[in-house]
């Protein structure tokens, strides 16, 4: 940060008393707590900045507790097109000095390789027009850590869908191969839960080992089904979307081959999840998972509302012991 | 000697997007004589849309934005809702309503806080507000109430998330939104936690946003006269009052141009065309209605007068700008000027009115009722779903296929068309060489400082501009050249 303690103690403090929160200087404290972590650079590729959203949508009950705690008290986020204050030249300056050094890359969004990237040109530098291909290309075998956030990113998702107009790509297909060899942490989601994307960065910070499956996705966020985890497993199934409190696979639920703790953890401070937990205040969404965290999203699990789509057994997907529960094939085996 | 600047990206929109000034001095006064606004991304969402099943379309346009993921959802069932010819249950429009309403006062808070003030307020010094220009900074000590606001601002936007996903499933990109209706089935406690939300927001709305827009224009005076841009302004109108075929709408339909008050003229959509001369589509898909419009992309590299991945869609040949100003201008709710300032103005009270009805709304909402008609998806049918989003005027177009085709057994999605508020407000050059309304609000705007051009990005700001990435200040002719200074500064 450019900035001195005294400083920014001294704008937070005129902020925090002025909203009557002299209380809370407490977490306040904690600014620059670790002046040595990497700062972060943020970029957008093809998207639609639902994964800025929905990191704007953070609320929690330990620190960071919101976005505001995050950017000013936890983390160094040098680098955002959305968020930042700067602009033109000068927000492409922050790029360079902070690449000198040590950092962490987001990115969210696919890299299209159309027209040699230039369906998606995200910033000028020395007037020259960058893409999201190059910065991508430039910057991750720069950085300390490669972080792809959202399923376009890691997947290649619905920037990415079929017929794939702009041959967009994730991020991995971009820096897995010769002479960068990087493999990206995969947050996928579409949009991606704040917590994944903070609880990933938060350990990467700490340098805390984490966990991946074979998609390079955190197990401790997407180790289980939807399905394993959802209140509806013995509902009756729905005939229509007009039903409520019942098991929607029976139209089209992706949620026994997604990998994802919706159902457990809910989403926007917990009021909701797209399929919705059954309970004496009402049943929620009553919607559909439709597979947003897998590799495959959108076109493997199309038609969407329809169990026409017949989404594969992905690497790494095995019937658990919990799952013969509801699917008690004729030998004793796994059937639906 | 006229300098160029490049601002590249433009920061705090949402999207990809590049805008080229030229600065002359004109009448002893430095001000922008030409500017040339480009969307700088392409994703292609209507090829990705054909062949697919009718119903996924609103699943899948909700990702078009994720800032205004509602505005899609509604404006897709719509098309796909008049296409079938069918009329959704009441509670499932007011739910959609509620939702949507969310959206905008979650979306207008966002935009005046996080996103514009910081053209005006400088920010505390640490990232991501590093390296801000600063440049006319006004009154720090009594804008400094706009700073300490910014941080309620970033809970007040979350809260409206939540508020929306309450009935809508999530946020962003809430699962409810189904041709046929609602998937959510509202219960009291629901309702009453809804209203809690919403309380507190307008609250905030009235206590802080509103008076916060006040002051800035209070301090910032010359603003409500810069901008103004080419003052036609076009309202597809939004939130259904009731469930007839034409319904009365909060805010109505209508447009009017050279700004007329009192003059507002029935929108037919038969009047809308897209240009595509200085874009980078297909020559041969110029002037094309959206109802069956094409979607052609060719080789920047190819097409160099061309500068947009936005076509320039005109109304009866015109540019039209469209947004809160338009929607509350159309209405009657607003008639002091059109400006940068005024477009925040609108913006807020836009907030505070949609606010109200929804609380009205509330109180029209059952429970236990309806919120689903079976949709049977027509073959060989089209439809429109107009609505707006947050920052402007909203199509989606459809058409389904004569026969079933693989892999939908039934109808398929035979074309798509989407004409996003950006797309008016941020067009390029039309084939007249008409500017764009951003365009032609930058123009003869002041400018100080070649190198720092806050007023550029504040009239680019005003529109809230959404292209999901950035705003690209570059020069004529495309030519590759950093910030020149021809002598005009001391």
């Amino acid at each position: 940060m450019k900035v001195t303690r005294r400083e920014f103690m001294k704008y937070c403090t005129l902020s925090a008393a002025a909203l009557g929160l002299t209380s809370a200087l407490g977490p306040l404290e904690r600014v620059l707590a670790n002046p040595g972590s990497p700062p972060i650079l943020w970029l957008k590729g093809a998207g639609c900045t639902g994964c800025t959203v929905s990191l704007a949508n953070l609320i929690s009950g330990s620190a960071p507790v919101d976005v505001a705690d995050l950017l000013i008290n936890t983390i160094d986020l040098e680098y955002h097109p959305t968020l930042m204050g700067a602009a033109g030249d000068a927000s492409t300056q922050i790029i360079n000095d902070v690449s000198a050094g040590t950092f962490i890359l987001v990115v969210e969004g696919a890299i299209p390789k159309k027209f040699n990237g230039t369906t998606c040109t995200i910033y000028e530098q020395d007037g020259i027009p960058v893409t999201a291909l190059s910065a991508v290309q430039t910057l991750a075998p720069l950085a300390a850590h490669v972080l792809s956030v959202g399923t376009c990113a890691s997947f290649g998702g619905i920037a990415g869908a079929s017929p794939n107009p702009t041959i967009a790509k994730a991020v991995s297909d971009i820096t897995n191969v010769d002479p960068y060899n990087i493999e990206p942490i995969n947050i996928p989601g579409c949009p991606p839960h704040p917590d994944w994307i903070v609880w990933t960065i938060a350990n990467l910070l700490a340098e805390n080992p984490i966990d991946l499956d074979v998609y390079n996705r955190p197990t401790a966020l997407y180790g289980a089904t939807v399905h394993s985890q959802c209140s509806r497993q013995t509902a009756p199934r729905a005939n229509s979307l007009n039903d409520t409190g019942c098991c929607t696979n029976s139209l089209g639920c992706k949620g026994r081959m997604t990998f994802a703790d919706c159902p457990t953890r809910k989403w926007n401070n917990g009021v909701n999840w797209c399929v919705g937990t059954i309970g004496p205040d009402g049943n929620g969404a009553d919607s559909l998972c439709q597979g947003c965290t897998e590799n495959g999203f959108p076109d493997e699990f199309a038609p969407l509302f329809s169990t026409m789509a017949v989404a594969p057994m992905h690497d790494g997907f095995e019937p658990q012991n919990h799952c013969l529960g509801c699917h008690h094939g004729p030998e004793g085996g796994f059937e639906d | 000697m006229a300098t160029i600047t490049i601002v590249d990206p433009v920061t705090r929109i949402e999207g990809h997007m590049k805008v080229q000034v030229t600065i002359d001095t004109v009448d002893n006064v430095q001000q922008v004589t030409d500017a040339q606004c480009s969307g700088t991304q392409f994703r292609g969402f209507e090829l990705i849309l054909q062949g697919r099943d009718p119903l996924d379309a609103p699943y899948l346009t909700e990702r078009i934005c994720g800032v205004c993921p509602v505005s899609h959802g509604m404006a897709s069932t719509k098309a796909l809702e008049s296409a079938a010819g069918l009329t959704i249950p009441t509670d499932a429009r007011i739910l959609r309503n509620l939702v949507l309403g969310s959206n905008f006062i979650a979306s207008h808070i966002l935009h005046f806080y996080l996103l514009a003030s910081l053209d005006y307020v400088a920010p505390p010094p640490s990232a991501p507000w590093t390296s801000c220009w600063n440049v006319d900074m006004r009154d720090p000590t009594s804008l400094s109430q706009i700073a300490v606001n910014f941080v309620t601002a970033v809970t007040m936007r979350r809260e409206a998330q939540e508020m929306a996903a309450i009935f809508g499933g999530r946020m962003p990109s809430p699962p409810a939104f189904q041709a046929g209706g609602f998937t959510t089935k509202p219960t009291s406690s629901m309702i009453s936690a809804f209203t809690s939300y919403l309380n507190n927001l307008i609250t905030f709305i009235n206590n802080n946003y509103i008076p916060d827009v006040q002051l800035l224009q209070s301090i910032y005076p010359d603003y409500s006269s810069i901008g103004k841009g080419p003052g036609n302004l076009l309202s597809y109108g939004v939130f259904d009052l009731d469930d007839t075929g034409s319904p009365d709408k909060l805010l109505d339909r209508g447009y009017i141009f050279d700004s007329m008050p009192g003059n507002v003229q029935p929108v037919s959509i038969d009047n809308i065309k897209e240009h595509v001369t200085y874009s980078w589509y297909d020559d041969s898909t110029n002037n094309q209605n959206p109802a069956n419009g094409s979607t052609v992309i060719v080789d920047p590299s190819t097409k160099t007068n061309a500068y947009s991945w936005l076509k320039a869609p005109r109304y009866h040949g015109k540019p039209m700008e469209c947004g809160p100003l338009a929607r509350m201008w159309i209405n009657g709710d607003y008639s002091n000027g059109i400006s940068v300032m005024d477009r925040h103005m609108a913006r807020a009270l836009e907030a505070l009115k949609i606010g109200n009805a929804m609380n009205q709304w509330l109180g029209e909402l059952s429970t236990g009722g309806n919120v689903f008609s079976t949709f049977n998806t027509p073959y060989d049918a089209s439809g429109a779903g107009l609505t707006e989003a947050p920052r402007g005027a909203l199509g989606h177009w459809v058409s389904t296929t004569v026969d079933g085709s693989s892999p939908v057994s039934g109808p398929a999605i035979d074309n798509y068309q989407v004409l996003t508020p950006t797309c008016w407000n941020a067009s390029p050059k039309d084939s007249r060489g008409n500017r764009g309304p951003m365009e032609r609000a930058l123009i003869g705007t002041a400018v100080s400082d070649p190198e720092q051009p806050i007023e550029v990005l504040r009239v680019i700001h005003s529109f809230d501009p959404c292209l999901s990435c950035a705003v690209h200040v570059m020069r004529p002719e495309g030519k590759p050249v950093v910030v020149v200074n021809a002598g005009v500064r001391p």
